[in-house]
């Protein structure tokens, strides 16, 4: 059994700073996690190769090489590859263009499932594992909550909806887009393989292999565009201490009450 | 020697008593590595003390004398197969609070808390005010050398300890009386005041009190530039002979955390002046000349309102530490790790942007910090503090997590440290996990720490591995 998991690294939404006199993020210091989907992602595959030992498992994600540690981390865990790919060309790419350039990538992969998460913290639009399956001529399935089996021919899993827990057979080769709802978790590293050398296993990948078309990346091979990017403008409110008695209880009290959140 | 309802022998409680908070992550998940006590003793008297530690002298038994349990630096882990904590949950008498002398005297057990409680129906104040006040009791603060958030103006527990009873391994009682002050020969009480629980067992304490005027309080706040900035504002009011309760610089990061509602991403710098109103109008006076002075590095005054608030809600309390320890069954998290040091004012700069500079160079799970700062809390004529602050995600195992993540950092602090001749340990005490470095901490006066041992506790039964290194205990290192 062969798995692919395409994840993404996303900003660490607890740790951003901002910039109050230019009004803006401080990017320089913003911290990179594994999409919280994606983590669910990766440890199913793990949890497949724990019961079947000759099962594969590559991690692939389009990302910034500064992801470099992040990914090394997931190779020390079991997984077999790790594939970066990075190029200057593809900065700008919206969804369309990044499954574009996923989808060339893994048109020449062999693989049995592709695992991924529905949709990370950044964009949360949950196009890509669709627009892959486009560009891969495969089936595939979102807000999956629970995976009963799997193997080379077939996937059983659950979908939980507004109403009902569906659960749903399909073919493989295909794309399971895992929720954080399903709760797989990680396993630890092992505390000898902390510092483990994994440069073995891990690959960079860039337009150069890909040959994709100057006009299929970036922002000319991408379909939305941007129309106008601005910070966000804070203002700082009067802030208002209460305490920890009947006044203060009230004060909240009413505060959320004239919101409507009670 | 003892009823049986003075011994503890319920399994909970002596897996609670074989590691303290610098293993609550491991402590919380059920992972310790370290073996329990034989029992928890709850001594009523000196005399039963005395007994006891004689009984494990003469037998090899190894003992952990324990009060409040809010140790933070290994000091109450159990390291030895066969060891006896001697708990002092019953030594809770407050023995006399004294207006006239200004003192008062306390056994082992009484809580911090209810002494400033019952100091305040007389116009009085401890002085003293860890964050760990609501639970902290006297023995344990007087043998860690603990320090309050107010000690530029009351000093540290140090300055406070009059005089003292302790009781030694041979089961030898001695009784420091109360003086303002003597020249009978070397200062004795300091034998005892931060020994740890390796040379004695502290019975009763007698500390200065002070008069309480908290109708004076007033706060000051800025966001500065940088910690530098902070750093020399704070030099400049103290070294000019002004005491300010409470004195801090913040680094972006570390206010981040704790004034979430008003950093705007800068360094914080705060002052709280307290006592007799003239006394508290020169020290705001010196506290806005020392602004003024700096105003080029101060970007703004904030509202004293919030600093006063945050003041007011620092300490925590028991529920505060139990809900940490559940939130850490729960998730793969914790509130994170500090490690507090000192150098003169010339020399904590430098230790701050080294250690910095080398986390971020060397230290290879640097991807899994979420915040990385310090501050300066507690400042003297030549010199201050800096506590240092990390946070991270966990990724290994909780049995690992120190070796992983909070030792090769603290390893990397304390080197920076020593190199530019600052002392390890400000005010959580060696413990055992920096007793690696005792001997560089000391350096040729580590002489006078071995003999004092030697002398005291000749059959090594008190408290094994903290403050002195033990190969036989290297392996809960590592």
């Amino acid at each position: 059994m062969r798995m692919v998991c395409v994840v993404k690294f996303v900003p660490d939404v607890d740790s951003f700073s901002y910039d109050y006199a230019q009004d803006e993020v401080r990017r320089d210091q913003v911290r990179m996690v594994l999409n919280p989907d994606d983590v669910c992602a990766v440890s199913f595959a793990l949890k497949m190769k724990e019961q079947d030992g000759d099962s594969h498992i590559e991690v692939v994600t389009m990302a910034p090489r500064s992801v470099k540690p992040h990914m090394e981390d997931l190779l020390r865990l079991d997984i077999d590859e790790g594939t970066i790919i990075s190029d200057p060309a593809f900065a700008g790419s919206d969804t369309y263009a990044t499954s574009t350039i996923l989808g060339k990538y893994l048109e020449s992969r062999k693989f049995d499932c592709l695992l991924t998460g529905t949709r990370s913290l950044d964009g949360a639009t949950s196009h890509v594992p669709a627009q892959l399956a486009e560009v891969l001529g495969m089936d595939q399935m979102q807000d999956i909550i629970a995976i009963e089996s799997l193997d080379s021919a077939e996937a059983v899993f659950t979908i939980e909806d507004e109403q009902y827990l569906r659960t749903y057979a399909m073919g493989m080769p295909g794309i399971l887009a895992l929720a954080r709802a399903s709760g797989y978790a990680l396993p630890y590293i092992a505390y000898e393989d902390f510092d483990k050398d994994v440069s073995d296993k891990l690959t960079f990948v860039t337009n150069a292999t890909l040959h994709c078309a100057p006009d299929e990346i970036g922002l000319s091979g991408s379909l939305t565009q941007v129309v106008h990017t601005y910070a966000k403008h804070h203002h700082t409110r009067a802030g208002k201490i209460v305490h920890t008695d009947d006044a203060g209880i009230d004060a909240v009290h009413s505060f959320l009450e004239e919101r409507g959140y009670v | 020697m003892l009823t049986s309802d003075q011994i503890n022998t319920n399994s909970g409680d002596l897996y609670d008593a074989s590691a303290d908070r610098y293993k609550k992550y491991a402590k919380a998940r059920h992972v310790l590595d370290v073996p329990q006590p034989l029992a928890i003793v709850y001594p009523k008297d000196t005399e039963e003390i005395g007994m006891l530690l004689k009984f494990c002298n003469d037998n090899g038994i190894n003992v952990i004398p324990r009060a409040g349990k809010t140790a933070t630096e290994g000091g109450l882990e159990n390291w030895k197969e066969q060891t006896l904590v001697i708990d002092c949950k019953h030594l809770d008498r407050i023995l006399k609070i004294d207006p006239y002398n200004m003192q008062a005297t306390v056994q082992a057990g009484v809580p911090l808390q209810v002494l400033e409680d019952e100091l305040r129906k007389v116009g009085c104040t401890t002085g003293h005010s860890p964050q760990s006040k609501p639970v902290a009791k006297y023995g344990g603060l007087v043998a860690t050398r603990s320090i309050g958030q107010l000690s530029t103006l009351y000093g540290a527990i140090e300055d406070m300890v009059v005089g003292l009873e302790c009781v030694f391994p041979d089961g030898q009682v001695c009784r420091i009386k109360n003086v303002p002050r003597r020249s009978g020969g070397p200062d004795i009480r300091h034998i005892a005041i931060g020994n740890e629980g390796t040379l004695c067992y502290i019975t009763e304490v007698t500390v200065k009190i002070f008069a309480h005027y908290p109708e004076n309080n007033r706060f000051y706040g800025y966001l500065v530039k940088d910690v530098d900035t902070g750093i020399k504002a704070l030099r400049e009011v103290v070294t000019n002979g002004f005491r300010p309760s409470v004195a801090r610089t913040y680094s972006e990061e570390d206010a981040a955390q704790h004034f979430y509602h008003f950093h705007k991403g800068k360094c914080v710098l705060l002052f709280m002046a307290e006592g007799p109103k003239g006394i508290v109008d020169a020290t705001c006076q010196a506290i806005e000349d020392a602004a003024k002075k700096f105003e080029d590095g101060i970007i703004e005054q904030v509202d004293s309102k919030l600093i006063e608030d945050w003041f007011n809600n620092l300490n925590w309390s028991q529920q505060d530490i139990d809900d940490e320890f559940e939130g850490m069954k729960e998730h793969d998290s914790h509130s994170g790790f500090t490690t507090e040091i000192s150098a003169d004012w010339e020399t904590i700069p430098k230790i701050y942007h080294n250690v910095m500079k080398r986390v971020r160079e060397e230290y290879t799970r640097a991807h899994d910090l979420t915040m990385l700062g310090g501050h300066s809390s507690h400042s003297y004529i030549n010199g201050t503090n800096m506590y240092f602050v990390y946070n991270y995600d966990i990724h290994c195992a909780p049995q690992d997590e120190m070796r992983v993540y909070h030792h090769p950092l603290q390893k990397i602090i304390v080197e920076e440290t020593l190199k530019l001749g600052g002392s390890m340990c400000h005010h959580h005490g060696i413990g055992k996990y920096r007793n690696e470095w005792s001997k560089e901490e000391h350096g040729s006066a580590y002489y006078m720490l071995e003999k004092l041992k030697e002398a005291f506790d000749p059959n090594g039964i008190m408290n094994f591995g903290t403050i002195f290194y033990q190969e036989e205990g290297h392996k809960y290192q590592i």
